[in-house]
């Protein structure tokens, strides 16, 4: 599919070129002389893929940068194939790739040479939030009554749509320690993705589910059989989610970024990071990207290159000290 | 008749000429990319997204859908002709799909493999439009016990898959669960016999097993058997008509596989691939002739291609009715709807009536596409084994090559794939059959998931199991599909 893509690439380019870049008008600065190989380091279809994909068509059709972006997949190892991959290429300007909290919590967990140290980051593009949710029929009507049913029960399941010790386990760790519960205590129940993992609440085979919000947004509003109790957001998210409360609103003092960025490779030239982090915060302002972060339940949380590492850097501090209560730090 | 009323609304939508494009179009891009392995629904559906962005919601769901099921259908071409399946849902096909090719009936195998489709596949569009909003609550009342259940009742298809020998078929077996087991484990996150290579911590993919022991390993066979050998495919086509006595033999497995699969796939977690081998497997239990399975029973050909293409269809309800993806291939569905502001769900039914009546009319317009396109084109791609041995084994191995490749773009990945021809060749000669082996491969990573999630959420007590009802009913079942035949057995001597 690699090589289907980059033909589609060459054919498209002459269009691009046609169109025009609005970037390149000062022609001093530092600009792109090829393709950019933007690399979604799992397989079509999720979460690194959707936004690989959508940033490269955005660009493309507000005609914002004179190469394309072309959309590489290279799956693998929960992303360390792809970063593997990334980190042999120090100082290509012309290769990037889509990153999560999965950078900093693989390497954590010990299944990944390289971390988020290794490469460029260039920007922080949106982000998501974790949402806790309960079958509609459940007698949970707030935070608060599903972590006393926790503590009374530590076995009562919660399920998730990610591995042990990724994304999901560690948000829900995060709040119930913030709750007063031992993080460790949590009978997380791993589940394939988190489709499957409302599919298993919708059944009853769980007592509650985290994922992400974005995610749930088609599953909630009227008719729905599943009731979302609260949402990892400093404030309300609008939209689908307007009704549903923040873990602050209900006394648990507490956030959780489900963050996505694009980092490029180890010491990628200041005036390539430079071209990209502006050529990003001109995309977030175009209506093609605002109409489709509208439909992915995206929000915007532009931070630069210099804004961008600090944050990873805290991420990476705060990530390791959940893991290692929870016992599975493997630094 | 409300569904009728229903349907005719959805034909409305379906018949416009564009959607009627975009049928045809679906549907013809997806068996080329079914009869290609390597590039399979998935990697096609994710680089349509940018296409359909700007369509109707409809329009660009038909589109898709065109291509997802097409792909199944064309999916069994390589399968019969080359042993080299094109796409996972296609593997049990080859079992007997290419022992007839070997005889000289390729031509019958490819009818045979199209009516079946067609027929699964319009069978379980009937359904979808029947039952589907009451099928979601079948879809959610399986949890992880149940599956267990079900793969356990799945599994005991190894008794009957190995043909000559009982010890030998539960050999390859356990050999495909300890393939299944290879990767990070989900679970806990432990790394399980990667041998801390990257490259295995996702474990190993389905197709690069299929290809390499089946394929692979007949190249590598008929080289071993030299150039003049009978065992290579015949230089003949043969026949496309079915007789009268043929078609009766097959309309009882294809109406119960289509039945079967399309309950497979209303399962989130079975799906196309389980369907077929379920399918398979009944018809070899229940059949007369059942030991000729394998060997070139039209049946064995007619039965998972029916399933298949019904658990294609049946995978839509939960995808249209709940909003969750039950495979790979619908969770970039999902992701294509809601990038065009669709938002599949309970509610899609009563909000967007439009798209869901028009898939499903357009799924009916489809599967006579696909029948009418693939029918006439049999002579054409059958002629493929009209070639030079010598040719149509580079062609097979490119054929692998790429596919394997093109999945990962990993070297590392050819190598596999050159590992398992090897094995799968050892196994040809000291008569280990292979079916047992990628049976096991598919359900036990299910089967060893379900039941740590289940013993999970249980806290450790194994009464889960026995608890639940549709659990208890799966192993029943299971428990009788093993200990029938020797009871059988055992009167049959006294």
């Amino acid at each position: 599919m690699n090589t289907s893509l980059k033909r589609l690439t060459l054919l498209a380019l002459p269009a691009a070129l046609l169109v025009g870049a609005t970037a390149s008008a000062q022609a001093q600065e530092w600009t792109p002389i090829k393709s950019i190989e933007f690399i979604a380091p799992a397989n079509p279809g999720g979460g690194w893929d959707t936004l690989v994909r959508t940033m490269s068509r955005v660009i493309q059709q507000e005609g914002l940068a004179d190469q394309n972006f072309a959309a590489i997949n290279v799956p693998g190892g929960g992303g360390a194939v792809a970063w593997a991959q990334v980190a042999r290429d120090t100082g290509n300007p012309h290769k990037m790739f889509a990153a999560s909290p999965p950078l900093i919590l693989v390497p954590l967990a010990g299944a990944s040479r390289y971390d988020h140290t290794d490469f460029t980051p260039i920007a922080r593009v949106i982000t998501d939030y974790s949402i806790i949710l309960v079958d509609a029929d459940s007698e949970y009507q707030s935070l608060g009554d599903l972590f006393d049913a926790l503590k009374e029960n530590p076995n009562l399941s919660v399920g998730g749509g990610s591995a042990p010790g990724s994304m999901d386990h560690i948000s829900m760790a995060g709040v119930a320690a913030a709750a007063g519960l031992d993080a460790a205590s949590v009978n997380y129940i791993p589940f394939s993705g988190g489709g499957d993992a409302m599919t298993n609440l919708m059944g009853g085979h769980v007592e509650a589910v985290i994922t992400g919000a974005g995610e749930s947004v088609g599953q909630l509003g009227e008719g729905s059989q599943l009731r979302a109790l609260g949402v990892s957001a400093p404030e309300r998210l609008g939209g689908g989610l307007a009704d549903v409360p923040t873990y602050q609103e209900q006394g648990i003092d507490y956030t959780f970024d489900i963050w996505r960025g694009v980092v490029g490779t180890p010491d990628m030239p200041e005036e390539a990071v430079a071209y990209y982090e502006e050529l990003f915060a001109e995309m977030l302002e175009t209506d093609g990207w605002q109409q489709a972060r509208d439909q992915l339940g995206w929000i915007d949380a532009y931070q630069d290159s210099e804004a961008f590492s600090a944050f990873l850097d805290e991420q990476q501090e705060e990530f390791s000290s959940v893991l290692s209560d929870l016992g599975l730090l493997r630094q | 008749m409300d569904a009728l009323n229903n349907l005719m609304y959805g034909f409305g939508i379906a018949l416009e000429p564009i959607n009627i494009a975009y049928v045809f179009a679906g549907v013809f891009a997806g068996t080329i990319i079914g009869m290609l392995p390597g590039l399979g629904p998935i990697s096609a559906l994710a680089l349509m997204i940018p296409i359909t962005f700007s369509m109707e919601p409809s329009s660009g769901l038909i589109l898709m859908a065109g291509v997802y099921y097409g792909a199944i259908f064309g999916g069994s071409t390589s399968s019969i002709l080359l042993n080299a399946p094109g796409v996972a849902g296609t593997v049990a096909t080859s079992f007997d799909g290419y022992p007839m090719a070997k005889k000289g009936q390729a031509g019958k195998a490819l009818a045979i493999a199209a009516y079946a489709s067609f027929i699964g596949g319009t069978v379980s569009v009937v359904f979808l439009m029947l039952v589907a909003p009451l099928l979601s609550k079948v879809a959610v009342s399986f949890g992880p016990a149940e599956y267990f259940a079900l793969m356990v009742l799945g599994l005991t298809a190894v008794v009957s898959l190995s043909d000559k020998s009982l010890v030998k078929g539960l050999i390859a077996a356990v050999v495909g669960v300890m393939i299944s087991i290879v990767g990070i484990d989900m679970q806990t996150g432990t790394e399980r016999f990667t041998l801390g290579s990257i490259n295995l911590l996702d474990g190993i993919d389905f197709l690069v097993v299929a290809l390499g022991i089946f394929a692979l390993a007949e190249v590598f066979y008929m080289l071993l058997r030299g150039g003049d050998s009978k065992e290579g495919p015949r230089n003949a086509i043969g026949s496309l008509k079915l007789t009268r006595s043929e078609v009766g033999e097959i309309a009882g497995p294809v109406s119960r596989s289509s039945v079967l699969g399309f309950f497979t796939g209303v399962l989130p977690g079975a799906g196309a691939t389980i369907g077929s081998f379920l399918g398979y497997s009944m018809e070899k239990k229940i059949a007369k002739d059942g030991d000729t399975f394998g060997k070139g029973n039209i049946k064995g050909v007619a039965a998972p291609e029916a399933a298949n293409n019904a658990a294609c269809t049946g995978s839509f309800v939960p995808l249209l009715t709940l909003g969750v993806p039950g495979s790979g291939t619908t969770a970039v569905l999902l992701g294509a709807l809601l990038v065009m502001g669709v938002n599949p769900g309970p509610m899609m039914l009563e909000q967007r009536p439009d798209v869901f009546w028009g898939v499903v009319a357009s799924m009916y317009i489809g599967n006579i596409f696909l029948l009418v396109l693939n029918l006439p084109l049999i002579p054409f791609i059958a002629k493929i084994l009209d070639m030079p041995k010598a040719l149509l084994l580079s062609l097979i191995l490119i054929f692998c090559m790429i596919g394997v490749y093109g999945m990962s773009f990993s070297v590392f990945d050819l190598l596999l794939l050159l590992g398992f021809g090897i094995l799968g060749l050892g196994m040809r000669l000291f008569g280990f059959p292979a079916a047992p082996l990628i049976l096991a491969l598919i359900l036990g990573n299910i089967m060893e998931e379900s039941m740590r999630r289940a013993l999970q959420i249980s806290g450790g007590d194994w009464m889960t199991f026995i608890d639940k009802p549709i659990s208890l009913a799966l192993l029943v079942i299971a428990a009788l599909s093993l200990t029938l035949p020797l009871i059988k057995k055992r009167r049959r001597k006294a």
